[in-house]
């Protein structure tokens, strides 16, 4: 299975990258975005984080020297109003607010627009990636995000045997990444080689139901559904990147 | 009158040292680049937040320096001034010298050096500034090429011809060069006044270098110099330097003005360690003190000083450079405008910090090595000075 699913995602990959749209390419026609709801999203729970980290080997960020050279796909922050007086200071603290924060797959991504060598791009259904066999390291890409949330492969460590996920590839040093979506786990096929999607490692493991990712053109998906009815937020929207990633309760 | 060239002998002690030296700076820089390949680029001051570091400034700096070829060809090149012609075979070759340290300072920067050679040919991106600059850079250096070779073989109608080619892509190698940053997403990037800046300082660290070493080499070499060529450029480098400050002063007073910048502007800058370079090394050091020396009537004429504005320009600019990438960088994007993050697990949030390390000190004096090894070489082994430089056009 995992075979079949490498083999699509190959060919998808081929495809996007040499940007020529197939007519009869399953991504056709699709917008994969995300939904987070900051109101659902508890204050001292990582799951999302750990299971990010260890469906994509992508290694935690004690293992490394320098604390700042960690790479987070998926991080939380906790913010509030900024405050101005000491009065204001407790009705902000009580209003504080965890915020989920990933690669926006934008688009229009200021990442693939700047990308030398083309290592960055962004496919057909919309997920931004980057080809780690192509990538030069040059970090423009950092640079160009205006999220932050691009992240770079500073120095090879290893993630522990028993952390390892065997179906994903290791981290390789000297390139830049950030999330794919689980862009693998929405590619699956069974056995037979039909489509077998399974949700991201992160909306898998949050038990809050705080996310939710999935194609905003199927009127029957969770996301079409959740950006109909409520109120959402993008960040930064006034750069015209188009995020694709939205917030409820921001 | 015919100028005629000749090659140093290159047999003193003090030439020997000279090439020891500089030798021994690109050795330093050669192991100090294979440990950082090995060890990978998180030995170095970058972090996640702080991508682009002392390398990516050096670039720049470099790439600027090689202006002073500019400078000499747009003189006699476009504007007639025969009196400046021998200079131009020591300025293209130094613009050549620059070009290549420029390169391999960003060369050396890569995450996967060894699909440098490779990928950005087979993969090209009209639409990214790392891929134009390539070309602006690689180009700029295959037209000095041709520009030596048309000096060196006397070939006048080609020298003019160069000249002018060489005068109008150097200005789009300098806007391309400050594009990079320009036309990015950060705030204290983002600026369409950037690229023409960058020809400014460019052309002002350029001229200054070109002054300071065309004095040296005549003096140490007992070459008979008109004091009044270097004045000329003296002055002229006072107009550029007026040009830079005022850019300067527009870009800061826009972001001061506009609300959504002024917090950015405020950290720009009062923020720190940066600021510091900005008003000590760039604009007193670098700015106000040599305008003072250039436009007064007697020190605007006295050699000693002209080459002390020079070398203090040449500081200024290198600080003009610090202070364009990196607070650019270390000032984070606010991602959620009117709230304030109060804990981030993940990393550290606020003003990021970058501490330049030994490696990359050791990768610059390398580079630096390198071009100085190299012009050590052209001058023993090229006719590129003059016997004398004397005002005296055909």
């Amino acid at each position: 299975m995992a075979g079949g699913s490498g083999a699509l995602a190959l060919r998808l990959l081929t495809t996007s990258s040499a940007g020529a749209p197939g007519k009869d390419s399953p991504l056709a026609g699709k917008r994969m975005g995300m939904v987070i709801d900051v109101g659902k999203c508890q204050p001292d729970c990582d799951k999302c984080i750990k299971a990010c980290q260890q469906e994509n080997n992508v290694v935690q960020a004690a293992a490394h020297k320098n604390h700042e050279l960690a790479v987070h796909w998926i991080r939380k922050v906790t913010i509030r109003k900024k405050i101005e007086t000491d009065e204001k200071a407790k009705k902000a603290e009580a209003a504080q607010k965890s915020v989920i924060l990933v690669c926006n797959h934008c688009d229009n991504p200021p990442c693939a627009q700047v990308c030398p060598v083309r290592a960055t791009f962004k496919r057909e259904d919309g997920i931004v990636l980057v080809d780690h066999h192509r990538c030069i390291g040059c970090r423009y890409c950092m640079i160009a995000c205006p999220y932050n949330a691009r992240y770079f492969n500073f120095e090879d460590v290893e993630v522990h045997e028993e952390d390892l996920n065997k179906d994903r590839p290791k981290r390789s040093h000297g390139v830049a990444e950030s999330c794919t979506l689980c862009a693998h786990r929405l590619d699956a096929v069974d056995q037979d080689g039909n489509p077998s999607p399974r949700v991201p490692a992160c909306v898998e493991a949050c038990e809050n139901g705080a996310l939710a990712v999935g194609d905003m053109n199927d009127k029957t998906s969770t996301v079409y559904e959740l950006l109909r009815d409520y109120a959402v937020k993008r960040l930064k929207e006034d750069l015209g990147t188009e995020p694709k990633v939205h917030y409820i309760g921001l | 009158m015919e100028i005629k060239f000749e090659r140093v002998e290159g047999t003193s002690f003090q030439y020997r040292v000279a090439l020891l030296v500089f030798g021994g700076f690109a050795l330093v820089g050669l192991l100090s680049t294979l440990w950082v390949m090995k060890y990978g680029i998180g030995r170095t001051g970058m972090t996640n937040r702080v991508p682009w570091g002392l390398q990516i400034v050096m670039a720049v700096y470099y790439i600027g320096l090689s202006a002073g070829s500019l400078v000499i060809s747009g003189l006699y090149g476009v504007f007639g001034k025969l009196e400046y012609k021998p200079f131009a075979r020591i300025a293209v070759y130094l613009a050549t010298l620059f070009l290549i340290a420029g390169l391999l300072s960003i060369l050396t920067d890569q995450g996967r050096l060894d699909r440098v050679f490779v990928q950005p040919f087979v993969h090209f991106n009209l639409q990214s500034m790392f891929s134009i600059n390539p070309i602006l850079y690689n180009g700029h250096i295959l037209i000095c090429l041709i520009y030596l070779w048309a000096l060196f073989t006397e070939r006048k109608r080609t020298t003019t011809v160069v000249a002018t080619l060489a005068f109008g892509w150097a200005f789009c190698v300098h806007s391309g060069t400050g594009a990079i940053f320009g036309f990015g997403a950060r705030v204290l990037y983002e600026s369409p006044l950037l690229p023409a800046s960058f020809v400014a300082a460019a052309m002002a660290s350029g001229t200054a270098l070109m002054i300071v070493m065309i004095v040296g080499l005549f003096r140490a070499t007992n070459r008979p110099l008109d004091d009044e060529l270097i004045c000329w450029l003296g002055r002229f480098l006072a107009i550029c330097v007026l040009v830079v400050f005022y850019f300067l002063f527009v870009e800061n007073a826009y972001r001061f003005y506009v609300v959504e910048l002024r917090e950015a502007a405020h950290y720009f800058l009062f923020g720190g360690f940066h600021s510091l370079l900005f008003w000590i090394g760039l604009i007193f050091f670098g700015l106000v003190v040599p305008m003072c020396i250039l436009f007064n009537p007697r020190t605007g004429k006295s050699i000693p000083w002209i080459v002390l504005a020079s070398s203090l320009v040449i500081f200024g600019v290198l600080c003009e450079r610090y202070v364009i990438v990196v607070p650019g960088l270390t000032n984070p994007p606010d991602l959620f405008p009117g709230m304030e993050i109060v804990h981030d697990p993940a990393l550290v949030e606020g003003y990021a910090t970058y501490s330049i390390s030994t490696q990359e000190v050791l990768q610059a004096l390398g580079v630096l090595g390198v071009v100085g090894f190299l012009f050590l070489l052209g001058l023993k082994y090229l006719e590129l000075l003059p016997t004398e430089a004397r005002i005296h056009p055909d």
